[in-house]
């Protein structure tokens, strides 16, 4: 019955092709960069390109892994600092917080959220650099630059433009994210549960740490993978502050780069065609990192999802 | 009466966050292995007061208490009882089965393990004893170590029972545990209460007032926040002294 | 009782480093919006507004071109990823409910939501800016749009779930055809819903920098023409505020306040609707 409309078949035509545009899309930007990139993937080959640590305009040789390494430091540096901040703020606002602060204190988490990476960006080029250069680096060579092992992490001239005040910055922006996914999960368990935990006489945390947690796990989980298909990809939050620096360096007090902020840097700049699409290149390979990531993220989700319909 | 008292509610009055009063001037003593039933509509109050004997109000904040409820002698209400110590001794079964994200096993032992228990033989030994005691043994036996989600509803609902009694608690609170429950499952727990009245005092919220006929020996009928009447099962609902319970028994209202 | 002595404290402890864990966010959230204010106010003037950049370095001038391009930018991807985005969400919510696509292509939605934004710059470069040989305001708002499409499409989606199916079978008891049951009901019914998901989605784009670096490119130059490049904010602030002057720093803090104060204005409007609106 439903079909037979002529008005209604061309209604639900037009609407499967705009739902359509997605995979069109998606298979659209994996097709386009894998051809634009095709250049260089031929001249370096898959294996070569992501391990190879020249990335030199000059000579036409270009590597990815100074690259690839930078976006890994940042983003592992960014969560090591996000994940127990984000996770004990949505415990505060969830179950530690009085009552009259949830509210309030919830809503700024999701207004920092929807702050725009490039004013991240810029604050941390104004403000966090300069502090971070002038009292945190010198304070954190005077006390660990000294102990073995830890110190070559710290070691180089404290500049404020490095791999430690974007990581700082990338953390910052991701934490509300994440925060607010935990937030939710954690509000799925149901109160009769927690109710019957302390109906036994466990604390606060005993009821957080052995029935909230694994109650919410696989949403936590899902939402860290979210941030991190985040932090992976994010632009403008590090450009301002990490210099754009092709090396692989242990000190994180040293500019390095991220494929996105050589994608920032560069695309414009470049002049000859395997240039251009060495580029493309990295983006492809940024592209895919993230959809992994980012799937991983929703299958997580989507397993916590059905597990609370039950 | 000469039945030993477990608790006794004196004068009790309490108020829900805000200014609502939930329960008027209750007087009500609990005897020691006794199932008492509190039965009345819904909104009466029961599971308010209920919810009293463990303090469960004081996870919200602005409830308030006044009156007393006495429990070897001190009043449980008063604002230097350890709550965590009270509520190892005054245990509750919720409507709906709570198991916890655990194994089966690992339930049973939480609240062991909560008191300090941490010999493995000791906690096995007890684990058993509690699912024997439940009457969940036989079926849980050889999953000790499976999800507790992987059991049925009403096995789910025995294991919280199981979970409760293990820390070999005086008192249990039931509140409607059978409403969710299919016909076979609820017998099975009633049948349970009963038998367990020999070691834990029992207090149960009920809206099925056959369950209440068929398994309490004393029932306390309530209505609008206060306790109406207060008697042996038996002649509560067969010789009622109260107009507004024998309305209820009898159906013409709730 | 010792133990419980220990349990209690620990749990104190726990539940301090989660305030401590809070009021670490907030200090940053407090330090950044503080600081954008402060310099973003003491920076702002109508001439800003009113005129086009001074050559570099000069003093005075403004950004009347990069507001004019943003609001271009921002408009025609709107108007290209609004209707997209409403149409597929519709077809999920609708005549493909429930299916295994439908499941599909809302995960597909959610991914791409997430996918690096400088990616799809890319993307775009290679489609709309190479072939012309030219960056566009064009290849901007395309950029933009793409990354609205999936977000409103989930909205939608969203939204039209939440109208009751017996709402429609009463008006197909009626002897409406689906079309116009869904034109006519359904999406009268979440229009609410649907209004606040694209506000909320042009509070997302209005703080893209990475897709436009590479399509709308930048303009010194007040133009609307949408063939050639066209400055936005966005860009504006990355370029000043890496660039050696201090009016441009100046100016930069400016557009950056303008830009948080839009987003958050929206972005809490979409809020309050959405609380209005379903919480009651």
């Amino acid at each position: 019955m439903k079909r037979k409309n002529p008005f209604d078949l061309s209604f639900s035509l037009l609407t499967a092709a705009a739902s359509a545009t997605v995979l069109l899309l998606i298979a659209g930007i994996f097709i386009i960069l894998v051809k634009e990139s095709s250049l260089s993937i031929e001249k370096f080959g898959i294996y070569k390109f992501i391990t190879a640590v020249d990335w030199n305009p000059v000579k036409e040789i270009f590597g990815a892994a100074t690259s690839i390494y930078g976006t890994f430091i940042t983003t592992f540096i960014a969560m090591l600092i996000a994940i127990p901040t984000a996770i004990g703020i949505a415990i505060f606002v969830t179950e530690a917080a009085p009552n009259f602060l949830k509210g309030p204190i919830g809503a700024a988490i999701e207004l920092l959220a929807a702050i725009p990476s490039i004013i991240y960006g810029m604050w941390g080029l104004f403000t966090l650099a300069p502090l971070m250069s002038r009292y945190i680096e010198p304070a954190l060579q005077k006390t660990l630059g000294d102990v073995p092992v830890i110190n070559v992490l710290f070691q180089g001239t404290p500049m404020g433009i490095d791999i430690l005040t974007s990581s700082l910055i990338l953390s910052i922006m991701i934490i509300p994210f994440t925060a607010s996914i935990s937030r939710d999960s954690f509000n799925l368990t149901p109160a009769v549960v927690k109710e019957s935990a302390y109906a036994m006489g466990a604390t606060k945390w005993e009821v957080i740490k052995n029935i909230v947690l694994p109650y919410s796990k696989l949403g936590v989980f899902g939402g860290i993978a979210l941030s991190l298909g985040r932090a992976l990809g994010e632009t403008m939050a590090v450009a301002f502050v990490l210099g754009n620096k092709h090396h692989i360096t242990a000190s994180l007090l040293d500019p390095a780069s991220t494929i996105t902020v050589t994608l920032a840097n560069e695309f414009t700049e470049a002049d000859t065609d395997l240039y251009l699409s060495s580029l493309f290149y990295l983006a492809l390979v940024l592209f895919v990192l993230s959809f992994v990531v980012l799937a991983a993220a929703k299958f997580f989700l989507f397993r916590a999802e059905r597990r609370h319909s039950r | 009466m000469t039945e030993q008292m477990e608790l006794e509610v004196r004068n009790l009055h309490f108020y829900y966050s805000g200014t609502t009063q939930a329960l008027k001037n209750i007087n009500l003593p609990i005897h020691k292995n006794n199932v008492t039933a509190l039965i009345g509509p819904s909104g009466c109050g029961k599971t308010t007061l209920l919810r009293c004997f463990n303090r469960m109000h004081d996870l919200y904040p602005g409830n308030r208490y006044e009156g007393e409820i006495l429990h070897e002698g001190s009043n449980i209400l008063s604002d230097d009882i350890d709550l965590i110590s009270l509520r190892s001794k005054i245990g509750m079964v919720f409507q709906k089965p709570t198991p916890f994200p655990m194994t089966i096993f690992e339930n049973i032992a939480y609240g062991l393990k909560l008191k300090g228990i941490k010999k493995r033989a000791e906690l096995a030994e007890r684990v058993e004893n509690a699912l024997k005691h439940a009457a969940l043994w036989n079926e849980a036996k050889d999953k000790l170590h499976a999800s507790a989600y992987d059991l049925s509803g009403g096995q789910q609902q025995r294991l919280v029972i199981a979970r409760a009694l293990a820390v070999e608690p005086d008192v249990l609170l039931f509140d409607e545990p059978t409403s969710a429950l299919d016909p076979i499952s609820t017998g099975k727990i009633e049948e349970l209460i009963m038998h367990l009245k020999n070691d834990v005092t029992i207090i149960i919220v009920t809206h099925n007032m056959q369950q209440a006929a068929r398994i309490s020996d004393k029932t306390g009928f309530m209505m609008l926040g206060e306790l109406v009447e207060f008697d042996v099962t038996n002649r509560m609902f067969t010789a009622p002294s109260e107009k507004l319970t024998e309305d209820y028994i009898t159906g013409r209202f709730g | 009782m010792k133990l419980q002595k220990r349990r209690k404290i620990k749990s104190f402890l726990a539940l301090s480093l989660s305030t401590a864990a809070a009021l670490f966010g907030l200090f940053w959230l407090i330090f950044i919006l503080y600081d954008v204010i402060t310099h973003g106010i003491g920076a702002l003037n109508l001439s800003l507004f009113l005129n086009d950049p001074a050559p570099p370095g000069v003093e005075g001038g403004g950004l009347r071109n990069a507001f004019v391009g943003q609001l271009l930018i921002t408009f025609f991807a709107t108007l290209i990823g609004v209707p997209v985005g409403v149409l597929g969400g519709t077809f999920l919510a609708e005549y493909a409910r429930g299916t295994k696509i439908a499941r599909l292509i809302s995960i597909l939605s959610d991914i791409m939501v997430s996918v690096p934004s400088i990616v799809i710059g890319t993307f775009i470069y290679a489609i709309l800016v190479k072939p012309t040989g030219q960056f566009s305001g064009w290849a901007g708002a395309v950029a933009l749009a793409v990354i609205i499409i999936p977000v409103v499409l989930r909205t939608t989606e969203n939204m039209l779930s939440l109208v009751p199916w017996t709402l429609r079978e009463a008006a197909f008891a009626l002897g409406a055809p689906y079309y116009k049951v869904i034109m006519q009901v359904v999406y009268r019914g979440a229009a609410t819903g649907i209004f606040t998901g694209i506000l909320l989605s042009m509070a997302r784009v209005a703080g893209e920098t990475a897709p436009l670096l590479f399509t709308s490119f930048n303009n010194a130059f007040f133009s609307t023409n949408m063939n050639q490049p066209v400055a936005s904010l966005t860009v504006t602030i990355f370029q000043y505020a890496m660039g050696p002057y201090e009016v441009w720093h100046q100016q930069a803090w400016a557009a950056s306040f303008v830009i948080m104060l839009f987003i958050l204005v929206i972005t809490i409007t979409g809020r309050l609707i959405i609380k209005w609106r379903y919480k009651k």
